[in-house]
């Protein structure tokens, strides 16, 4: 009988097909540190046709695989453990951008940053931007249901999806859309597929193709940098500002920790050393009125204590202020070897009293937390620097995470805003959501994928299922005992 | 229709009794709100309504996090006028009008004149509690502004027209009035029509922008077939929108209630008619109801 590897080399060639072990070992993490799997084997499909021919091979032997974009995502969620690895790197084609209707249908491995700059010759832009944007996909962004910091005014990748060719783990070929929005043909009207599929993790079948909205460029951009000598009253800026009726582009928080590590780093952005934290704020839209809002902003951080409020005064000084929170967690890399980049979110309201609690949380287990996230949108950025092969400072890095989590969860929160639930939070997934919810999450994966291969194991834990109780191992899952 | 059974289940437990009841002895339930879409799609061959009636109320609301909640019967109006305090909108503003309820809003996915800028159910919906048609009770989302934990069953239940679970709480997203709020009326000619159309999509981002026909015009008493143009932002940004609408026809303000009026006579969407069932859909209802308990035939399903 022909291996599996051999089949999919006949439909890919055999140069895109990987099955040593040697070559398989930087396809073993995704962007969590800490958690690795090995896969059985890697394939990288080149056309449509090859993707949808890979599925179905896989389809008759019956064999599970993860698909994988850039390897970007923050949740181990792309991680394959002895099963087949879906690349879709190679399709990266922009097939079609439309500068009137502002759409355009791309394949799942074009680059986020790629489609922006597609957009430009004709002032528009992708909106979700992820820190990640220069090397992620649409594709992975799609099975995230990314955010970044312009969500904030501009809404998460779902918001931005018009409609996707899907191949469902069967082979099968669907199109996907809102069921809210006419279609071309002008009919309307069905359950919003696309909906339930953008954000599934992966575990609903793979990206063929997907028709995103383009925005226009703003007609006036500014982006203003608060410095506060309290944590607390930068977050109590943010919760003025949002009350006042302004809504930002955006609206994302530094601490001191993370202030210390971008400008000690090459992406030094001129954040004063000093601050407890840093507000970077940026106010967007037509050209007119736009001065008000600034004005506004800044007599609001004021109020709330900051003591600086700088204004970019050119594209320049604009973009080094940017640079400073897109690499925030690429200039960690000189606190330590492994960053865990956390994600959670909470009521606006509660921001203060949550950055105290995790700074509480971090003295107790003696490890060091570096806040940088989207504040005007809740969602908390906890992130910690460490050496992942120190078993004990391993260890009590993941005691705080579990302990933040389960804050976040007692706030009314969340455990995920824009990474997903992936390996990393699937303990957590039980305390947030009731039995039958899981079950009913378990019944909607099963619309698309009933045999469970696509990302077996992933976002919701294989007990929580009752039609597979019984059936399934947790072999894909989070290992007892792992050490992370 | 009204010599139909009624139930009205007072807890989310007495909900998922009614269903379970139902379907194991193979009965029909017709879902109702304040019962302002019951004719909109196919007829239903129901053998009782299951009434939201008891489900009423703002369970909870912080006006600071722009998020609120409230029990599936609750009316628009009450939301309205509960937000409105605070200087903020329930933003869903559905065609039809606020004797409607919020369950019903978020259920058919109804979305109205201003959507393209405040959005729809479907991105205005954070979570949604509800019973689908085997019984479960399932609490989807959550009160904050994002989350990606978990497959997202609000998207699935948001717009299904209850044919996959009873809607029995909400949590919304809402926004901030903004500081001036006007709308404009302009002459609707071939002429106008192009640069309404322009307008709307440039950089002031109206809020709204509806043709009004001639007839409907008439009654409003707005005189002949009307563009009505809705600008909200800092007085700035209103004053310079509004020097842009008066360069593109002769254009006079109108009250703000107009759009009340509008989004009475805006069709109730025909999308229940014309349902689109493929496998995957097929399948979806299957999973969520099999027994098809909720709102049979609505949608138009071949049974």
């Amino acid at each position: 009988m022909t291996s599996l590897a051999a089949q999919l080399g006949r439909i890919v060639g055999d140069a895109h097909v990987i099955a040593r072990a040697t070559q398989l070992l930087v396809y073993r993490s995704d962007a969590l540190p800490g958690l690795q799997r090995a896969p059985a084997r890697a394939v990288f499909p080149g056309t449509r046709d090859e993707l949808i021919e890979v599925v179905r091979v896989l389809a008759a032997a019956g064999a599970p695989f993860v698909s994988r974009g850039a390897g970007t995502g923050l949740s181990g969620g792309a991680l394959a453990d002895d099963i087949t690895l879906l690349g879709l790197h190679r399709l990266k084609r922009i097939l079609a951008l439309d500068p009137i209707a502002r759409t355009a249908t791309v394949e799942p491995g074009v680059v986020n940053a790629a489609l922006t700059r597609a957009g430009a010759p004709h002032r528009l832009h992708y909106a979700p931007d992820p820190s990640s944007q220069t090397a992620c996909t649409i594709g992975g962004n799609i099975a995230e249901n990314a955010g970044g910091p312009h969500c904030l005014k501009y809404g998460v990748t779902l918001d931005h999806a018009i409609r996707a060719t899907v191949v469902l783990p069967s082979g099968e070929v669907v199109i996907l859309d809102r069921g809210d929005v006419a279609r071309d043909d002008g009919t309307q009207g069905g359950y919003d597929l696309l909906g339930a599929f953008v954000g599934s993790e992966g575990c609903f079948g793979v990206v063929v193709d997907v028709t995103v909205r383009l925005t226009p460029d703003p007609e006036r951009v500014c982006t203003l940098l608060a410095d506060f000598t309290r944590v607390r009253d930068a977050a109590d800026a943010t919760s003025r500002i949002i009350a006042a009726g302004i809504m930002p582009a955006a609206l994302e928080l530094m601490d001191q920790p993370t202030i210390e590590a971008v400008e000690s780093s090459v992406y030094a952005a001129g954040y004063p050393r000093d601050a407890a934290a840093v507000l970077l704020i940026e106010v967007d839209g037509a050209a007119a009125g736009l001065d008000d809002d600034v004005w506004a902003v800044e007599r609001l951080c004021r109020a709330a204590g900051a003591r600086t409020v700088r204004v970019a005064h050119d594209a320049a000084e604009r973009a080094r202020l940017w640079l400073g929170r897109k690499k925030a967690f690429g200039a960690m890399g000189r606190v330590a070897p492994h960053l865990v980049v956390q994600d959670a979110v909470v009521p606006r309201s509660m921001l203060a009293e949550l950055l105290d609690d995790i700074a509480a949380i971090g003295d107790r287990h003696r490890v060091r937390i570096c806040n940088v996230f989207h504040a005007g949108d809740g969602n908390l950025h906890p992130n910690i620097p460490y050496n992942a092969h120190n078993a004990d400072e391993s260890a009590r890095v993941h005691a705080a995470m579990t302990e933040i989590m389960t804050r976040c969860i007692a706030a009314g929160g969340t455990i995920t805003g824009e990474h997903g639930v992936g390996l990393d939070k699937l303990p957590y997934m039980e305390q947030l959501f009731t039995a039958d919810t899981l079950d009913a999450m378990c019944s909607l994966r099963a619309v698309f994928d009933p045999e469970r291969r696509a990302n077996p194991g992933k976002v919701v834990p294989v007990r929580a299922c009752r039609e597979w109780h019984g059936v399934a191992s947790t072999r894909h899952g989070a290992r007892a005992g792992e050490t992370r | 229709m009204n010599s139909l059974v009624r139930f009205e289940p007072k807890t989310v437990t007495e909900v998922a009794e009614s269903i379970r009841d139902a379907a194991t002895r193979g009965r029909v339930l017709r879902l109702r709100g304040a019962g302002t879409w019951m004719d909109v799609g196919h007829a239903v061959q129901a053998d009782a309504e299951l009434s939201l009636g008891a489900f009423t109320g703002i369970t909870s609301y912080r006006p600071e996090d722009l998020t609120l909640s409230a029990g599936a019967g609750t009316t628009l109006a009450e939301l309205e006028a509960a937000t409105r305090v605070h200087g903020q909108w329930c933003p869903l503003f559905p065609w039809g009008d606020d004797r409607g309820t919020v369950g019903a809003t978020i259920a058919t996915g109804t979305a109205g004149p201003f959507a393209a800028q405040l959005g729809r159910p479907s991105t205005l919906a954070l979570g949604v509690e509800c019973v689908d048609g085997t019984g479960r009770v399932i609490a989807a989302g959550a009160r904050v502004v994002k989350n990606v934990a978990g497959f997202d069953l609000t998207r699935a239940v948001t717009g299904s027209w209850g044919t996959l679970a009873v809607i029995t709480q909400v949590h919304l997203r809402l926004r901030s009035q903004p500081a001036v709020d006007e709308t404009w009326a302009l002459a609707a000619t071939e002429s106008t029509d192009a640069t309404v159309r322009a307008f709307a999509d440039g950089p002031f981002a109206p809020l709204g922008c509806e043709r009004v026909s001639a007839p409907d015009a008439r009654e409003l008493g707005l005189g002949a077939a009307r563009w009505l143009v809705r600008i909200g932002g800092n007085a700035t940004l209103v004053a310079a929108a509004r020097g842009a609408i008066r360069a593109l026809g002769v254009a006079y303000e109108v009250d703000a209630r107009t759009w009340n009026a509008i989004r009475q006579r805006g069709a109730p969407a025909a999308r229940a008619t014309l349902w689109r069932w493929d496998s995957l859909s097929s399948r979806l209802r299957e999973r969520f109801d099999p027994a098809r308990v909720l709102n049979r035939g609505l949608l138009g399903e071949v049974a």
